[in-house]
């Protein structure tokens, strides 16, 4: 215990709140840049267990926010040299790690696992998968997000209170993310130091939690503002629970399935391949029947928002061989990319 | 006066990150319709918050001098 003695000397803390840390288990979703400062706090303040979800790789342009890796750790997967650094710090702690991307699919039995739930990811399509799997097993989480110089942070689902889609119910629209949007390594990581601190917080049973309201930071300006909101009830909910299978953009283009773009014509990036057919969102329902119900659609658009709209349409007609490809155009253009330089 | 306040990318969209708006008793409704043609927010999800308290429903909610609105949108960036 010596290890904690300085947190174990506040009042709010003592040897029963580092008892109830050490007995905490906490799932981080995403060892990105919020997730590289939330996982060394909640190692070092003596979480008994953390699971890690990432299915990324490190990439050279990660470091100058994802503080945890180095240069010799590029194309190591994030999540198991996230566990390998917070370690270090810290060999008390139980680490579970999952060298996979959550989906609707794993996120259930993953989840079960664990008391509290950290989304530091950087996709709306996920964040709804997170949001309704908590409310489903009665999970609260606690939420962090990003945009260039402002971060939010909430705590949706914490002792019956609302959820995520009590403030942004839609699903059909996107936010950009980091690699569109651009971020400092700072930004990030005080968001998620916040995160973190509500964690810590939420297990310790002190202070205010942010549950019912959105903080939103400015870190141009130094101002902090909070938004308080209440539960929607249920019937003025649109709830729509996502069941399609993702799949990666290197699997996507290994597969005989079409490649189907539900982007509008001129959105960037252009993706070139054989299996590519496009036909945008907006005018889905009119060329419906130019599709073939037999065949596989492996869907894509920019954020992912539009092709579970797409999937979800299709699926209502009677399509089956549906899948959502992760990463989007995004990921699908540095993979396109590599095969011609191959060829 | 009305105060806007635009976060995210809904700032990017309206060139700002605040404005003052002089009209008074008007409705929620039709400064949200203005603004949003006036900067084309159409196309972008957010909520809107009066006086730091997200509205769910403000067809008919009136709006007073020294009121403050804000545009949030999701953000998504990590």
């Amino acid at each position: 215990m010596n290890r904690y003695i300085r947190q174990i000397t506040l009042p709010q803390v003592g040897l029963s709140g580092q008892q109830k840390l050490i007995k905490s288990k906490v799932l981080v979703i995403g060892a990105g840049g919020l997730g590289c400062a939330v996982l060394p706090y909640l190692a070092a303040a003596g979480i008994g267990k953390i699971g890690i979800i990432d299915g990324d790789r490190i990439e050279e342009s990660n470091l100058h926010r994802q503080v945890l890796y180095s240069s010799e750790q590029l194309g190591y997967f994030k999540a198991k040299e996230a566990a390998n650094s917070i370690i270090r710090n810290n060999p008390e702690v139980d680490i579970l790690v999952f060298e996979e991307y959550l989906t609707p699919k794993n996120a259930p039995s993953i989840f079960k696992e664990f008391d509290l739930i950290i989304d530091a990811t950087d996709n709306l399509f996920i964040r709804y998968v997170i949001n309704d799997t908590c409310v489903e097993l009665g999970k609260p989480f606690v939420y962090g997000s990003i945009h260039q110089f402002q971060g939010q942070v909430s705590v949706f689902n914490y002792q019956d209170g609302p959820s995520y889609r009590d403030i942004f119910p839609q699903e059909n629209q996107s936010a950009p993310n980091c690699a569109e949007a651009g971020v400092l390594g700072t930004t990030v990581g005080l968001i998620g130091m916040l995160q973190a601190n509500e964690a810590i917080k939420i297990i310790l049973e002190i202070g205010d939690v942010l549950s019912g309201k959105l903080l939103i930071y400015d870190l141009l300006r130094n101002s902090q503002q909070v938004f308080e909101f209440g539960k929607v009830p249920k019937n003025k909910k649109t709830n729509i629970s996502p069941s399609f299978e993702m799949i990666i953009a290197e699997e996507a283009v290994l597969k005989e399935g079409i490649l189907l773009d539900v982007r509008e014509m001129d959105e960037l990036p252009e993706i070139q391949s054989e299996n590519l057919l496009q036909i945008p969102l907006s005018i889905l329902a009119q060329k419906q029947e130019d599709l073939d119900k037999e065949k596989e659609y492996l869907i894509f658009c920019q954020s992912g928002v539009r092709s579970l709209k797409a999937a979800q349409y299709l699926s209502e007609k009677g399509f089956q061989k549906l899948k959502l490809i992760r990463g989007g155009a995004k990921d699908l253009i540095q993979v396109t990319k590599n095969e011609k330089s191959i060829s | 006066m009305i105060q806007v306040k635009y976060f995210g990318i809904i700032a990017e969209a309206a060139k700002r990150d605040s404005e003052d708006i002089g009209e008074e008793n008007v409705t929620l409704s039709k400064i949200l319709s203005d603004l949003s043609s006036r900067h084309n927010l159409g196309e972008y999800n957010f909520q809107i918050a009066v006086n730091r308290k997200i509205v769910s429903n403000y067809s008919d909610q009136k709006l007073s001098n020294g009121d403050e609105i804000a545009f949030l949108p999701p953000f998504s960036g990590g």
